[in-house]
This record gives C-alpha cells, sequence and structure tokens, in this order.
C-alpha cells in the first residue's frame, strides 16, 4: 500500500467519521495523564518553591530557597558525578554487553536463538525488588554469604560488599545491568532481525567476513536499533538502579550509591523535606531536557505521521 | 539467521552459554535455597541442590504470613491497572491511527512525553492527592496513578500496529454502515488481538512487580500490601534465626505468577515487543 494511497483512505475515512469523534476517543486517556502526570507535574514545581512536610507541604514560601540549598549543598556535585558515573556502568551492563551477545547470535541457529533469548529474558519478568533479594544473598557481608566462600576459597577475608565504598556501586549495578540486560538483548536481536539476510551474504559473496563484516555492513544497518537502546538505557538507568538502591544501601555507604533520583526518594520520603524534593526534581528534569529531547525527535522520526 | 562467516561458532556459543550461566545461576538459588532445610542454608553454600529437599519453607511463609490477602491485593491492582489501561489506550490509538485533526501532533506529542516523566518526580503530589481523597493505604489509590503513568507506552505500542492494518478493510466496514464505534470494536481490535494480548501481559507483569509505588501508597497498612511489599517486609523485619529459606521460598511465591504467564505467552510477548519496537 502506497503513502499516497494510506494518506487519501485516512481522509475519507476521517470525512465520514465526523469532526469530533476523534477527541471523544483520546479525551479518557488524555485526561488520566493530564490529572496523574502533567498535574502532579506542575505541582512539583509549585511545590519547589515552598517548605513543608508530607502533612503540610506549603508551610512557607522560600523562593528559590531550595534550590539554592540543593545546588549549595557539598552533597549536589556528588550526586551529579554519581548519576554520571552509574550512566556509565549502564551503557556497559545494559548496551554494550547485551548488544555484543546479540551480535554473537549470528553464529547460531534459530532454535539456539530462541533459547538464549527465551532464558536471558526470564529476569524482566521477575519483581525488582525480589531480584535484589536473591542477589542479596550472594552479597552477604557474613564469611556464610555465597562471594564471601568463594573469596574463602582463595584464602581471602570476608567484605562487607555494600558497606564498602568501593564495592558498593558495582554491585548494586550488576544487580540492575543483571535485570535489564534481556529485554535489551531481546530489542538487539530483533534489531538484527530486521536486517535483510541478502545483504550479508552479499557482503560474504564479495569476500567480507568476521570483524570487517560487522563493522561495515551489520552496525550501520543495526544502527537504529542500536540507537533506541542506547536512548532507553540514558533515560531508564537511574530509574533501573532506584530499587537496588532503595533495598540494599538507602544511598550509602557515605553517599557512595546514591544520585540524583534516589536523592528526590530521600528528601520526599525518608526526610520529609517535600520542598527539597521538588527542586531537585525539576532540576532533574531540566538536566533530563536535552535528552527527552533528543528522544522526542527520535519519536517524531520513526513515527510515521500521516497529516 | 546463521550467518556462518560473521563470528567464529564456536566462540560465540561459548560466550552466550557463559552468559546465560551467569544469568540463570541466581535463579537457580533462589529455587534450589527454598527447597533446602534452614539449618543447611549456610552449611554448603555454593550448592544450591541438598539431597534432603523440604517444603518447610513455603509452610512457614504460607503459615506466618497472609499470603492470600497479599496475593488478593497484587491481583485486584495489577488486573484493574492493566483493564484501565487497555480501555484507556485502545479508542485513543485508533483515533491517532485513522483520523486527522487538529492539534494532532501535539496530543500525540503529549501523550508520547508523559513517558519521560519520571515516576519518581510525581511521587508527592500523587501522594498528597491521594491523601485528600482519603485512598492512601487502599487498592484504589495504588490503581489510579498508576493508569496514567505508563499509559503513553500503551498508546504508541497499539499504535505501532493499527497504522500497519490495512485500511481498505475499514472503509469495506463503513461501506456497509458500520459506525466507527463498531469499527473498532469489531474489526481494529479482533484483528490485533495478540497485540493487545501481548500489551496486556506486559502491562499485568509490570504492575504485578511493582515496588516502591505500592510500597509508598500501601505500605502503612498490612491490610493494603502487594505481594512484593509483602516479601519485602519479611526481609527487613526476620522474626530472627535463619530466614533465608523463607526469604527465598516468598520470592519463588512472588515470581511464579509472572513468570507463568511468560512461559505462556512467551513466543507473542516476544514478538509483539520486537516487532513494536523495529518497526517504530
Amino acid at each position: 500500500m502506497s503513502a499516497a494511497h494510506s494518506r487519501e483512505g485516512t481522509r475519507r475515512l476521517s470525512l465520514r467519521l465526523g469532526k469530533l469523534v476523534p477527541y471523544l476517543y483520546i479525551a479518557p486517556a488524555l485526561i488520566v495523564i493530564l490529572l496523574f502526570v502533567y498535574w502532579p507535574l506542575a505541582r512539583t514545581f509549585q511545590l519547589s518553591f515552598y517548605q513543608g512536610n508530607l502533612i503540610n507541604p506549603f508551610r512557607s514560601y522560600v523562593g528559590l530557597g531550595n534550590y539554592t540549598e540543593m545546588i549549595g549543598s557539598s552533597l549536589f556535585g556528588d550526586l551529579i558525578l554519581q548519576s554520571l558515573l552509574y550512566t556509565v556502568l549502564a551503557l556497559i551492563g545494559s548496551v554494550l554487553v547485551p548488544v555484543s551477545l546479540a551480535f554473537l547470535t549470528l553464529a547460531l541457529t534459530e532454535r539456539e536463538i530462541d533459547f538464549y533469548q527465551s532464558l536471558l529474558f526470564v529476569p524482566t519478568v521477575i519483581a525488582f525488588n525480589v531480584v535484589v533479594l536473591i542477589w542479596a544473598f550472594f552479597f552477604l557481608p557474613t564469611t556464610g554469604g555465597l562471594f564471601n566462600t568463594i573469596l574463602g576459597y582463595f584464602g581471602q577475608q570476608p567484605r562487607a560488599w555494600m558497606k564498602d565504598p568501593l564495592l558498593a556501586l558495582p554491585g548494586i549495578a550488576l544487580i540492575a545491568n543483571w535485570k535489564v540486560m534481556g529485554f535489551h538483548f531481546l530489542l538487539a536481536i530483533a534489531g538484527l532481525r530486521a536486517i535483510p539476510r541478502e545483504y550479508l551474504e552479499a557482503a560474504y559473496v564479495d569476500g567480507a567476513s568476521g570483524w570487517p563484516l560487522i563493522r561495515r555492513v551489520v552496525l550501520p544497518l543495526f544502527a537504529p536499533t542500536g540507537l533506541f537502546i542506547l536512548i532507553i538505557t540514558l533515560i531508564g538507568a537511574l530509574d533501573a538502579v532506584f530499587t537496588p538502591i532503595r533495598v540494599m544501601t538507602e544511598g550509602g555507604p557515605n553517599n557512595a550509591t546514591n544520585n540524583l533520583m534516589y536523592a528526590i526518594y530521600s528528601e520526599g520520603f525518608r526526610f520529609f523535606r517535600p520542598g527539597q524534593a521538588s527542586a531537585l526534581s525539576i532540576i532533574l528534569i531540566i538536566l533530563f531536557g536535552g535528552l527527552i529531547y533528543w528522544q522526542y525527535r527520535l519519536f517524531d522520526r520513526n513515527v510515521t505521521y500521516e497529516r | 539467521m546463521s550467518v556462518k562467516a560473521v563470528t567464529s561458532a564456536r566462540l560465540a556459543r561459548v560466550i552466550l552459554f557463559i552468559a546465560m550461566l551467569l544469568v540463570v545461576t541466581p535463579l537457580i538459588f533462589q529455587l534450589g535455597i527454598s527447597f533446602k532445610p534452614p539449618d543447611q542454608v549456610f552449611t554448603n553454600v555454593l550448592s544450591p541442590f541438598t539431597t534432603t529437599p523440604t517444603l518447610e519453607n513455603y509452610a512457614m511463609v504460607l503459615r506466618t504470613v497472609p499470603i492470600v490477602q497479599y496475593l488478593w491485593n497484587s491481583l485486584t491492582f495489577s488486573a484493574g491497572v492493566t483493564l484501565g489501561q487497555i480501555l484507556l489506550a485502545l479508542p485513543a490509538a485508533f483515533a491517532f491511527s485513522y483520523y486527522d485533526f487538529r492539534f494532532k501532533n501535539f496530543l500525540l506529542a503529549l501523550v508520547l512525553l508523559s513517558l519521560l516523566v519520571p515516576f519518581v518526580v510525581t511521587y508527592i503530589p500523587n501522594y498528597l492527592l491521594l491523601a485528600q481523597l482519603r485512598l492512601v493505604n487502599t487498592v484504589p489509590g495504588l490503581i489510579l496513578p498508576m493508569l496514567g503513568v505508563s499509559l503513553g507506552f500503551g498508546i504508541f505500542l497499539l499504535r505501532q500496529h493499527f497504522v500497519s492494518f490495512q485500511k481498505d478493510i475499514l472503509e469495506a466496514a463503513m461501506i456497509d454502515g458500520a459506525s466507527s464505534w463498531q469499527i473498532l470494536t469489531r474489526v481494529v481490535a479482533p484483528a490485533n488481538r495478540s497485540a493487545i494480548a501481548a500489551l496486556a501481559v506486559y502491562i499485568l507483569i509490570n504492575t504485578w512487580n511493582q515496588f516502591i509505588w505500592p510500597l509508598l501508597v500501601g505500605g502503612g497498612r498490612v491490610e493494603s500490601y502487594t505481594l512484593t511489599v509483602g516479601v519485602q517486609m519479611y526481609f527487613t523485619n526476620p522474626e530472627g534465626g535463619n530466614v533465608w529459606g523463607s526469604i527465598m521460598a516468598a520470592s519463588v511465591l512472588t515470581s511464579l505468577p509472572t513468570i507463568l504467564m511468560y512461559l505462556a505467552m512467551r513466543k507473542g510477548i516476544l514478538r509483539t515487543f520486537t516487532e513494536g519496537a523495529v518497526k517504530g
């Protein structure tokens, strides 16, 4: 079906179906989104100019006080740095690893791909806090913990993994990426499947193989999927690591696993300072702004609007 | 897709197999420890298996935790969010796919951009709203804000499937005098039932697995705990002694429904998501 035909079809449909109808179909969804996403977002903006508690969040107007307090605090630089640091770990664990593994499946049969795809996807359907509980056994600080038992075989002292500022973040990252990886692996395989086989075979006949074939033929054709995985990782990274932090470290030790998104939660629901939490929220939104705009452009390009 | 020349097949198999082992190992320990007698958990740590498997841990969980209540809460919470989101997303995706109207692109952008607002940013206002409505620590309170939070994804995914649907069939239905509502419910929805089912399962699993939100809104009262919150409380308030067996048993019970659902719908889920993402 040609694009022109399709556009024509849409126009004719529209003429017959009346002018108000589409709005009626959209209204319920839109109202729910406005009420539970955009209205709260506006309230967060408003809250960021007040100080108070969860019972009376609008107790006193402080202008930009929350913003200057948050940005001026000694913690702020660390929060930004640690958010970036974790994002780098997520780029390795949720982009590089699953995409590389997906590329390796090019050498496999359909049945094998199906097998790996299905098994690696299992962590995706398990609750995040349950995932953390399972891993907590591995990371137990006592001699009986699984990792410490392994260390014991090598004559090493047991470690308090999640209480060690150097080990806590990699540990948390391992848990979060273990959970997310399978989904990205699935997306990467789908992207590879979308590449016409003939291209690969033609390149192979022309003498390309191994890494040059990957780099010159597969990677460029894979780029849209790769970009998609990259962006959902950038946007979802701090969200994905949220539950492991909440359950295992609460941002510690000494803020080693804290980041911007978790700090919002801490300010709001551990320290009961909704104003400060809201100011951090707005800062997070602004910092994500560029990223969000980029994502929007990606949707814009990939979604075929019928005008 | 087996283009044998692309990589050294044997090396690829070895690496993938190791990766698979690393992913599966924690799950084997989860299952294994749940069947270990409590006194064996730390005697042979590196082996998840035991020669004397027991159901003691499961009995312990069922005895000490009101698991039926949690199960019911998780079920009504997930079912409510799933049903609500599907009912909201279907007509919206339908209109965005087949109609031309003013502000269409703006409204679609509004829907898609809502996905990019982190849930954590709206926690406090949503919590305050629920407090005003006296819905804190109730299942309806859990459901309501969740209806809006990932709704944009459902609309986007369904629209991806709808736009590739043959418009000739819709026109034929219209010529036969079908109303737009009939076209949606009798033609478009049935024709896309596998995508709708996969989306429903995805929302169901995703909601079932929510933890922070049910902890905030439902964590104040045992009667409104979901399974995920219940299991967590078990972990943070262990009644002394060696609780790993019961923790793992409780976590298996919590994971079982979603894993079974995934296994039953595996092909459909994997296909719908890969198509939805790549067609994009």
